[in-house]
């Protein structure tokens, strides 16, 4: 199998400093494998294989998530969102598509929305991610979370943390001055049991109460 | 008539609201295990054949595979193994995953991958290859009867004269086109699978029935249902797609006891579109003849739905013309076509909302064809009693429903001749359409527990896709009990707890409930026994167990119908009023006002009511204008299985939304006198809105959906 | 997705030399690429993040007004100096994708996307585009989203941007990097037309990538338009795109703009059209007889028939908005 996985050459001009002391530091863990007693490679050697791929594939990733520092080793290809949700089991970003097209991941990175599913891990390195979990304060909800709570901006409620991580965005970015602005730049989340009116009210409340958000 | 209209702030929040503002409700996906491994399915690439090779060298030795299954390695369901030889010529049934090289339709389960991570197995999962050996197949859906063969036994139903529309003064016939639809809920369906001992399971998994998927399964792995944990704690939608065990759930389960670990298997939404059911394609034709007055002389309303080569699957698209109005001749002939396709299965109001598309419309076309008031049509065919088999209604106030949302939607602006009104560059028209959807209760059992400190907890089997369950449960307990509803908790959604039937037919409030009144009316009678001296209506529940020194006090209370329920017809109506815009050339439709009435019995909780009227009607507009899910027959496969081809409503196509209710509550139906509401929020819809597009342009739209290229 | 290596060069040479190599591929926003790694139909060996290069800036310059490859679609959309002289832009970016997609997505980035063509998405059909010489699955099959103009027996996708046809519309040029150095092309030169080469999108040349943009001073901004039709109000490829700008005079066109989406392998600019509308009168029909130019040559399939009727129309629709008569 050694030909399906990635090579990470020596030579390695033209990457930056930072990728270039990572893959040092793989390097180390490498050699670490290497000098484990043979009887013990050898008694778990299909595992090592394995051990060794994860090795190589991994990267590290320092990023803060809701305000907690966190410091990863994580394969190139994996997304915020699979991070978050698998590896640091902050579910309540949510996957409902996989490919940009529903909004369900959507998490605030330095202070934007995008789609957590459509960003790899790798590319939010030493950057601030928010996410549904980190939006209250302690046991005080968000101004936009009480809102939704009143105006019952969701049903089933799975769309919910983008639908809000969203709304946040939308009232900060200048996007919620009247009701079809609210709309339109809130259609980038999809909602299948049909509360848009309520969270369009939620929004309206919330911008016309003045709070920060 | 000048009742306030409801908010969406209105009424109490849901009492799992919190958890779903914050990220803190669980779905089925993240209960994340130890030592928790991931499954990805490989669907065929083929529509219909045999699998002649399957090659999972490669996947099996990718970085992180725990194991590879296809029908060759497979541990065999138990359930799966035929005990009696099949009928000649009878279908198989459910699909049975890895349970042979045949392929059913394309993306029938070939092989499943097991991994230490998600994007290792998904990885592997594209190394699988296979080979076929492909036969001709047929994905091509009905255009008439004749291909179709009888559901249902085969029996065409007839009242009064056979076809007697054809004998009426004023009549036409018509045929309308329903694509099939995706339920598409936003939660990808998942299950995380644990075996806790070689014949003891627990399971995480999107269901709408926790102890019916915990007796399928038992029933499929030979297990005993108590050793079968069904948890479903948040469902993220459903809308008929969780009402049954799919092959993917089977499949985790089997991949957990492969690999001795538990196993995560969350379906792509590409799967969705093949794994878990659908809408199906139905094909309608509707005769209706009446007197130049408007009095109905006969409706035949014909349909052939597709259905799978391996399962039967019929629902009641023709239903509705057999009970919505005082019509005296009705014949109906429903019929199914088998193809190479997956089975569909229930889907929000389903048949009925088919149906009701091709009738609601058809009523239109004959009020123009009167030159008649829809309404006044409708009005003139009042049903008073249930023309199916003359009974009475438990409760009806549709013509009150008609009068409510006609004035709420300004239906006298609405021009009697269709193509007339422009306003701002935009043709302007109006429509309306209704339906109507049996009321049900079942057999439910709660238990209420009241604790010293005050607080009580009632617990039910039930899931909850998202109406309201909890919130309306703990109302029903608050009102009854007479205590403050943040005193009360709710649990559900766990297959150990008290009996509940599924979440579907609209039926949960009333059967579940009951169940939760019929439990707190034991419970408060206790107390008042404790009491002595008769009680009062109004016991002070904590003062009395520290008095009794009691820790706590519990019923278990079953609740059923009663002869009532067979005694009367017992129905849940519904009356959608919308105002589109379309613009003259480019063909692009606005929905630019809303107004729905629903005549559901008693309004248990306002503001979920509400927002399961609102959402109702939300699908209806997807229904009507955007959604189709489409095979390219020369290959079997879909062209749109994602969310950005298959197009569901988005914010900006959504304006404010009236959710009106009769609020009467039905003497007969249950304690609680409430009814269905969630397959009538979306009954009818479809129809309205292309009523309402007809009336803006002229234009008929009878095949769905109704997208600009159809209107330029 | 497969496993691969990524890097993140500090330097334009860096990554130059970087893509230099085969099975390397630019990574900016990552909205369609990883999408399409996901699908398995982009399976590049080695990611280049190009983000720490210092290329998303937006000034005036000699040429007019300068936009960075990694300016973000959101940021462009809202600057006050597009809004201030090419609102057109502005306004077929909002037309594009989500909130969210925008606030990742480049504007290198969405010149260099790919087609939505499902045949092309799915690895288990035919697409010449995809893997060349399997055919062309969309040509007899499903392609009520298809090409009318420019098509080949090869390929009928169309380029999903709405963005480009703003760009193409205002006679953008774009600024290419390549080991060789600096080059500039017309905007409506970057993208081609598939012919016997569908698998080609654009034409960037192996081991280049697009430094940024200029648009050049134009008296278009007090009346453009740019008008998508599509399945829903929002986050939906168009079915038709018009992007309209009139440069108006006394009353009278001076010159016009005219780009259209959704109909072509490209953003498929209507010349023609254009110079028939030179030193005309803002009326209705006019506008109709410039629409129906633009047609001359339209060819429709199976379900994309509409298109050849719907087109015009919305041709002529976005004229009225640009002049003002709606």
């Amino acid at each position: 199998m050694s030909d399906k996985k990635p090579i990470i050459s020596p030579d390695s001009e033209g990457i930056s400093n930072g990728t270039r002391r990572d893959f040092i530091k793989q390097s180390s863990v490498l050699t670490a494998v290497a000098l484990t007693p043979g009887t013990v490679v050898h008694a778990a050697s299909d595992h090592m294989d394995e051990q060794i791929a994860a090795v190589f594939e991994k990267m590290p990733l320092k990023m803060e998530v809701n305000g907690k520092p966190h410091s990863l080793q994580v394969e190139p290809r994996s997304t915020l969102l699979d991070i978050l949700r698998e590896q640091l089991d902050l579910t309540g970003t949510k996957k409902g598509c996989d490919h940009g097209q529903c909004g369900a991941c959507t998490v605030h990175v330095d202070g934007h929305r995008v789609n957590s599913c459509l960003t790899l891990g790798v590319m939010v390195n030493g950057k601030r991610i928010t996410t549904i979990e980190g939006l209250a304060k302690g046991e005080e909800l968000h101004p936009m979370q009480e809102a939704f709570l009143k105006h019952d901006g969701f049903q089933c409620g799975y769309c919910t943390p983008g639908q809000i991580m969203s709304a946040v965005a939308c009232i900060r970015e200048g996007h919620a001055n009247s009701e079809g602005e609210i709309r339109e730049y809130m259609s980038g989340n999809i909602c299948r049991c049909g509360a848009y009116p309520n969270i369009v009210n939620a929004i309206q409340e919330v911008k016309a109460g003045g709070q920060a958000v | 008539m000048n009742k306030p209209i409801p908010t969406s702030a209105d009424g109490l929040s849901r009492v799992d609201g919190r958890a779903k503002v914050t990220g803190a409700a669980k779905y089925s996906a993240e209960y994340n295990q130890p030592n928790m491994a991931y499954a990805v399915l490989v669907g065929s690439t083929i529509t219909k054949g045999t699998i002649a090779t399957i090659d999972t060298k490669l996947a099996a030795k990718a970085p992180g595979v725990l194991a590879v299954l296809t029908y060759l390695n497979s541990p065999k369901v138990p359930g799966h193994i035929p005990t009696k030889a099949q009928k000649p010529g009878a279908k198989s049934g459910p699909l049975k995953v890895f349970y042979d090289n045949k392929i059913l339709y394309n993306g029938h389960p070939i092989a499943m991958v097991v991994a230490d991570t998600f994007e290792r197995a998904q990885y592997a999962a594209s190394l699988v290859k296979a080979t076929y050996n492909k036969q001709a197949h047929d994905t091509k859906p009905p255009k008439d009867l004749s291909r179709g063969v009888g559901a249902w036994g085969g029996k065409d139903f007839t009242r009064g004269t056979v076809d007697a529309w054809k004998t009426a003064p004023i009549k036409l016939e018509q045929e309308y086109i329903h694509p099939s639809e995706i339920h598409n809920p936003m939660e990808l369906h998942a299950i995380i699978a644990r075996w806790d001992a070689p014949d003891k399971l627990t399971v995480w998994d999107k269901t709408q029935g926790t102890q019916a998927t915990r007796d399928d399964i038992a029933k499929a792995f030979k297990l005993k249902k108590e050793d079968v944990q069904v948890n479903s704690q948040f469902v993220g939608g459903a809308f008929g797609s969780a009402l049954q065990v799919w092959p993917h759930e089977v499949a985790a389960i089997l991949g957990a006891k492969v690999v001795k670990r538990p196993v995560k298997l969350v379906l792509s939404r590409p799967d969705m579109f093949t794994s878990v059911g659908y809408r199906p394609y139905t094909w309608q034709k509707i005769g209706i003849g009446a007197t130049a007055d408007g009095k109905l002389v006969g409706i035949t309303h014909e349909a052939v739905g597709q259905t799978s080569t391996f399962e039967d699957f019929a629902e009641g698209p023709i239903n509705t013309s057999k009970g919505l109005y005082a019509v005296p001749n009705v014949t109906t002939r429903y019929k199914l076509l088998s193809l190479d396709v997956n089975t569909p299965t229930w889907m929000r109001g389903p048949g009925e909302a088919t149906g009701a598309f091709a009738l609601e419309s058809a009523l239109d076309e004959l009020s123009y064809a009167l030159k008649m008031d829809p309404i006044d049509l409708r009005l003139k065919n009042y049903a008073k009693v249930d023309p199916d088999n003359n009974k009475q209604y438990s409760s009806k106030y549709l013509d009150e429903a008609y009068a409510m949302g006609a004035e709420r939607i300004g239906w006298e602006n609405r021009k009697a001749e269709a193509g007339t009104t422009i306003q701002n560059g935009w043709l302007v028209g109006y429509g309306m359409g209704g339906g109507m959807f049996g009321a049900y209760r079942d057999v439910a059992v709660a238990r209420a527990i009241m604790k010293a400190d005050g607080t009580l907890t009632i617990q039910t089997a039930v899931s909850d896709i998202g109406p309201g369950t909890g919130t309306a449960m703990v109302l029903i307990a608050a009102n009854k009990m007479g205590i403050d509803p943040g005193k009360i908790k709710f649990e559900m959604g766990d297959s150990a707890l008290p009996l509940a039937p599924m979440q579907g037919g609209s039926a949960t409030t009333s059967a579940v409930g009951s169940a939760v009144h019929d439990a707190c009316t034991v419970l408060k009678e206790k107390f008042q026994q404790l009491m002595g001296n008769g009680g009062t209506d109004n016991p002070d529940y904590v003062k009395i167990l520290k008095e009794k020194n009691l820790p706590s006090l519990e019923v278990l209370t079953k609740s059923q119908p009663g002869p009532d329920n067979e005694k009367y017809s017992m129905q849940s109506w519904s009356v959608h009023f919308v105002k589109v815009l379309v613009h003259p050339t480019t063909g692009v439709i606005k929905v630019d006002k809303v107004v729905c009435v629903a005549d559901s019995g008693k309004i248990i909780s306002p503001k979920t009511a509400r927002s399961q009227v609102v959402g109702g009607a939300i699908g209806g507009i997807g229904m009507a204008l955007m959604e189709e899910a489409i095979i390219d027959h020369r290959y079997g496969r879909f062209v749109n299985n994602n969310f950005a081809d298959y197009h569901v409503p988005v914010n900006a196509d959504i304006p404010q939304i009236e959710a009106l209710f009769v609020n009467k509550p039905d003497p007969y139906i249950n304690p609680i006198g409430a009814k269905g509401m969630g397959e009538i929020a979306l009954i009818g819809m479809a129809a309205a809105v292309a009523n309402a597009v007809y009336n803006a342009t002229g234009k008929r739209v009878r095949d769905l959906p109704i997208t600009p290229d159809k209107l330029i | 997705m497969k496993q691969f290596q990524y890097v993140h060069p500090a330097s334009q040479a860096a990554v130059l030399d970087a893509i230099a190599k085969p099975g390397s591929k630019i990574i900016a926003g990552g909205t369609n690429l990883v999408d399409l790694m996901k699908k398995g139909v982009m399976s590049p060996d080695k990611l280049i993040d190009i983000n720490n290069l210092p290329l998303n800036t937006i000034n005036t310059s000699p040429n007019g007004l300068h936009i960075g490859a990694l300016t973000l679609n959101s940021v462009l959309s809202e600057n006050s100096l597009v809004l201030d002289k090419h609102p057109l832009l502005a306004m077929a970016l909002k037309a594009g994708a989500s909130p969210q997609l925008r606030n990742m997505a480049t504007v290198g980035g969405n010149m260099m996307q790919r087609t939505r063509c499902a045949y092309f998405y799915d690895t288990a059909m035919p697409c010449n585009k995809r893997a060349p010489g399997t055919g062309c699955g969309a040509m007899g099959g499903y392609n009520r989203m298809h090409a009318i103009f420019g098509a080949s027996p090869q390929c009928i996708a169309v380029h999903p941007s709405d963005m480009c046809v703003a760009l193409a519309a205002l006679d953008a040029t774009v600024t290419i990097a390549g080991k060789k150095g600096e080059r500039r092309i017309p905007f409506t030169e970057f993208h081609r037309l598939p012919g016997e080469h569908p698998e080609m999108d654009n034409h960037l040349a192996a081991g280049e990538m697009i430094l940024g943009l200029d648009i050049p001073d134009n008296n278009f901004s007090k009346n453009s338009y740019y008008l998508k039709v599509r399945d829903r109000q929002s986050y939906a490829f168009a079915l038709v795109s018009v992007a309209a700008a009139l440069e108006i005079q006394g009353g009278v066109i001076k010159q016009a703009r005219l780009a259209m989406g959704g109909v072509a392998h490209k953003p498929w600019r209507l010349f023609d059209a254009e110079k028939f509308l030179a030193g005309k009168a803002l009326t209705e029909e006019n506008f109709n007889k410039a629409a129906q130019l633009a047609m001359l040559g339209a060819k429709a399939r199976e379900y994309n028939a509409f298109k050849i009727k719907l087109a015009p129309a919305t041709i002529a629709e976005a004229l009225k908005h640009a002049g003002g008569l709606v």
